[in-house]
C-alpha cells in the first residue's frame, strides 16, 4: 500500500493552498480530485473577489486558481485527477477509485477539502430538461463555453444566485427574474445592484411552484408566499422561461469525515452537518483535518487560509516546523481570516434578520433588500454616494452594507478614497483630493458600486463613468437610453469614451453624457441600435 | 447556444471539431468537451427518458453527482455524459430507460 506523509482530498482552494503549504514546509503530498480538472470552484468564478489585497481581493475567481495551481506546482504537489476518495478507514487508510479500479493508500495525516454540494428543492415540473443547477450552469457558459439556456428564471438571492445571474448575462443570456422565497436579498447589496440596473427584476418573498413544458421547459410559474414559506392562491404568474436555475444553498459535504468516524454537529452557521474541529481544523481524530467549505459553507479566500492553518498544524506536529514557526503561522493566517469572517454578512450573522444600520450608524437601504437597488432617497444618506460640490469628476460610492471588501482604497494614487484599517468599514471619499478621473477605481470595485459623477460639465450636461463587462462594448458616440437604478429608461445618453486598460482587467468604464439633473440617478447604458448587450426583461 | 465572445473569458481552449453521431444523425463538436456540452450546443436538452414514466431527462448538475444527463455512448448504457469528454467518431444515444431508443 502506497505510503504518503499527507493526503489532501479535493484540489479546490482548501486542498491546493493546504498542499502547497505543507510541501513547502517538506512534507512528501499528494492531493487527490475526483474531477477532470483542479480548482474546484475557482474556475467558475470569473468576478473579482471581495477582500483585501492580501486574499487577492479584485483578482478574478479563475486568475486566483491558476495562481494557486502554479504554487502547488512549483511546491511538488502531486495533483492526481479522476480520483475520487470514497472512504477512510483506521489508521488513516484511503481508498481511492479511479475509473473502474480502486487503490489503497495510507497517510500520516489528512486534509478533507470536499467543497460543498448545491441544495435542490422539487416543485411541480422539476424533473424537466432545463431545470438545473446554478453551478451546471455556469459549468457550461464559464468552463464549456456553451449558454445554458435562452431565458433564465434564477431561483435564490444569495451570493451564488446573484453572481451566477450576472454571468448569465455575460454570457448572453437573459435573466427574466430572480425570486427568493425569502423577504430580503440573501446577498451582498452591490451584486444585486448591479443586475437591477441592467433591468432584472426581483420578486421576493416569492418561490417557483412549476416548470411547464413538454419536453423542455417553455415556461415558470411563481407565486407570492406567506410567512412560513407556502405559496399564496391566486398571485401566481408565469414567465417565459427557457431554463430554470435552483441556486438555494451549498450543504457541506462531510461524508468523508464522517465515515471516517470524526464527531460531527449540525450547525446552522456553517450550513450543514459538519466535523467538530479545533482552531487548526483538526477534527476529533488526531491527524485527519478538515478545511474550507465542507468544514463550513464560506468562501474561496477563507478557504484558502484554512488549508494554510491545518496545514501548519501538520507539519508542527510531523516536526516539519517548530512550535515558534507554527505560532507565528497560524496568528498571521488566524487575522487574515478574522478579517473575512467580520461584518454583517459574516457565518456568525446568517439568518439575522434584525440589522437595520450599518456600524457607521447609516439606515440600510430597504429597497436594496426588498427590491434589489437602493432609492434615491436611501442613497443620499451615504456621504459618499453624494457627489461633491466641486467640479469635475468625482468618485460616487454606492457601497452601502458592511463587507469584507477594500480594493477601493488601494486603487486610488490620490487617496481620495479610505476604507480604513478594518475592511468592513464602509468607503469614504476625500472631498479635498483631487480625483485625477483615472477610473482605476470604478474598475477595481469587486461590487461595481462605484461611479464617476460630474454633474454640470458644461452645456447643460452631466457625466459619469460606469463600469461595464458586457459585449458588445458600445463605441464612442453611441446613443441610447440611461437607465436609472431600477433598470427604467431614464433619459437619452451618448458614450462619449470609453476607457479600457490591462490594468483594468477587462472592465471597462463607459463615459456617458445625460442632461444635467441626470446624472446622479443615470446608473447603466443601453444601446438604442438594438443590439443590446446585456437585458433584464 | 456558443459562446463565441465573453467579456471576460479570452478563451475557452477548445479542441479541434470533430463529428459524432446522435441516434445515427451526423453531429458536429469540439474534441475533449463534455459530450453534454456538445448536445447543448446543439440545442439537444432531452438525454434519456425514465423507465417507469418516460420522461425525459437532461442536464442538472453538470458535474456528475445526478446521473440525469446518461446515455448510451458507443453501445455503453448510464455514462454519464458531462463527465465525458467527447471524441471523434463517437455514437451518442438517447437512451429508453437502460436502452438505447428504437429506431423509427
Ligand atoms: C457562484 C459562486 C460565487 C462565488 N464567489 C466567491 C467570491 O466572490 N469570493 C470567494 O472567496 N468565494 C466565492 N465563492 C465560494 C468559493 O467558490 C468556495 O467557497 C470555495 O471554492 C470552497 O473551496 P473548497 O476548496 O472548500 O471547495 P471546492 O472549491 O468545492 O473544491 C472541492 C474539490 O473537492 C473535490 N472532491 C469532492 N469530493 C471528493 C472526493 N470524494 N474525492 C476526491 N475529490 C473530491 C471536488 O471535485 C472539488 O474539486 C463562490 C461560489 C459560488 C458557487
Ligand atoms: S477616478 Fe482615479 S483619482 Fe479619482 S477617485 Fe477614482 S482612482 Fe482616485
Ligand atoms: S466600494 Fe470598495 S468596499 Fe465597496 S464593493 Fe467596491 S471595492 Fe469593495
Ligand atoms: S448532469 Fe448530473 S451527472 Fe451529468
Amino acid at each position: 500500500m502506497l505510503r504518503y506523509e499527507m493526503i489532501v482530498i479535493g484540489a479546490g482552494p482548501a486542498g491546493l493552498s493546504a498542499a502547497t503549504e505543507a510541501a513547502r514546509s517538506g512534507m512528501q503530498v499528494v492531493v487527490f480530485d475526483e474531477n477532470a480538472r483542479p480548482g474546484g470552484q475557482l474556475f467558475k468564478q470569473i468576478h473579482k473577489f471581495f477582500g483585501s489585497r492580501e486574499h487577492q481581493a479584485r483578482t478574478r475567481g479563475f486568475r486566483i486558481g491558476e495562481n494557486l495551481l502554479k504554487e502547488a506546482e512549483e511546491a511538488g504537489v502531486k495533483v492526481v485527477l479522476n480520483a475520487a476518495a470514497l472512504g477512510i478507514y483506521k489508521n488513516k487508510e484511503i481508498a481511492v477509485s479511479f475509473g473502474g479500479a480502486t487503490r489503497g493508500y495510507r497517510a500520516d495525516c489528512i486534509v478533507i477539502a470536499t467543497g460543498a454540494s448545491e441544495n435542490m428543492m422539487s416543485f411541480k415540473g422539476w424533473t424537466l430538461p432545463g431545470v438545473m443547477g446554478a453551478g451546471a450552469a455556469q459549468t457550461l457558459m464559464n468552463i464549456q463555453g456553451v449558454r445554458p439556456g435562452g431565458r433564465i428564471l434564477m431561483v435564490g438571492s444569495g451570493n451564488v444566485g446573484l453572481v451566477v445571474s450576472f454571468q448569465l448575462l455575460q454570457a448572453g443570456c437573459q435573466v427574466e427574474a430572480i425570486v427568493d422565497a425569502a423577504p430580503r436579498v440573501g446577498g451582498y447589496g452591490v451584486h444585486a445592484s448591479k443586475l437591477s440596473r441592467t433591468g432584472v427584476p426581483f420578486y421576493m418573498s416569492h418561490t417557483v411552484v412549476e416548470a411547464k413544458g413538454s419536453d423542455r421547459v417553455e415556461s415558470a410559474v411563481i407565486a407570492a408566499v406567506d410567512e412560513r414559506f407556502r405559496p399564496v392562491a391566486g398571485t401566481e404568474r408565469e414567465i417565459g422561461a427557457d431554463t430554470v436555475c435552483i441556486a438555494v444553498g451549498l450543504s457541506p459535504m462531510g461524508q468523508l469525515a464522517d465515515n471516517a468516524g470524526c464527531e460531527m454537529s449540525y450547525l446552522p452557521a456553517k450550513g450543514g452537518y459538519v466535523p467538530t474541529v479545533s482552531e487548526f481544523g483538526e477534527t476529533s481524530i488526531p491527524g485527519i483535518y478538515c478545511a474550507g467549505d465542507a468544514a463550513g459553507i464560506e468562501e474561496a479566500s477563507s478557504a484558502m487560509i484554512q488549508g494554510k492553518i491545518c496545514a501548519a498544524a501538520a507539519c508542527n506536529s510531523f516536526g516539519y516546523i517548530n512550535d515558534e514557526e507554527f505560532r507565528e503561522r497560524a496568528e498571521a493566517y488566524g487575522l487574515s481570516l478574522s478579517k473575512l469572517r467580520a461584518g454583517m454578512f459574516a457565518p456568525q450573522n446568517k439568518g439575522r434578520t434584525d440589522i437595520s444600520h450599518t456600524a457607521e450608524g447609516y439606515p440600510l437601504s430597504g429597497s436594496l433588500l426588498q427590491r434589489g437597488y437602493i432609492s434615491q432617497d436611501e442613497i443620499e444618506a451615504f456621504p459618499a454616494a453624494r457627489p461633491g460640490s466641486g467640479k469635475g469628476l468625482r468618485p460616487v460610492i454606492e457601497c452601502t452594507q458592511n463587507i469584507p471588501c477594500d480594493p477601493c482604497q488601494d486603487a486610488c494614487a490620490q487617496g481620495c478614497i479610505s476604507v480604513g484599517g478594518d475592511i468592513t468599514g464602509l468607503p469614504t471619499v476625500d472631498g479635498d483630493r483631487k480625483c485625477t478621473g483615472c477610473c482605476m477605481c470604478v474598475a477595481a470595485c469587486s461590487g461595481q458600486a462605484i461611479f464617476l459623477v460630474d454633474e454640470d460639465c458644461g452645456n447643460g450636461s452631466g457625466l459619469i463613468g460606469l463600469p461595464y463587462e458586457f459585449l458588445p462594448l458600445p463605441e464612442p458616440g453611441a446613443l441610447g437610453l440611461a437607465l436609472d437604478r431600477s433598470g427604467n429608461a431614464l433619459c437619452g445618453a451618448e458614450v462619449v469614451e470609453v476607457r479600457k486598460s490591462a490594468a483594468m482587467d477587462r472592465t471597462a468604464v463607459l463615459m456617458m453624457k445625460v442632461p444635467a439633473g441626470m446624472a446622479c440617478a443615470a446608473r447603466f447604458f443601453r444601446p438604442a441600435d438594438g443590439r443590446q448587450a446585456c437585458r433584464g426583461r | 447556444m456558443r459562446i463565441h465572445e465573453h467579456p471576460i473569458i479570452e478563451d475557452f481552449k477548445k479542441g479541434r471539431e470533430i463529428g459524432f453521431t446522435l441516434d445515427g444523425s451526423p453531429m458536429r463538436g469540439y474534441e475533449g468537451e463534455s459530450v453534454a456540452a456538445a448536445l447543448k450546443a446543439s440545442g439537444v436538452t432531452t438525454h434519456r427518458y425514465t423507465s417507469k414514466l418516460n420522461s425525459p431527462r437532461g442536464i442538472f448538475c453538470a458535474i456528475g453527482r445526478c446521473t440525469d444527463c446518461v446515455m448510451v455512448i458507443d453501445g455503453k448504457p448510464n455514462v454519464r455524459t458531462c463527465m465525458t469528454p467527447l471524441a471523434e467518431g463517437m455514437s451518442v444515444q438517447t437512451q429508453h430507460g437502460l436502452t438505447p431508443r428504437k429506431e423509427g
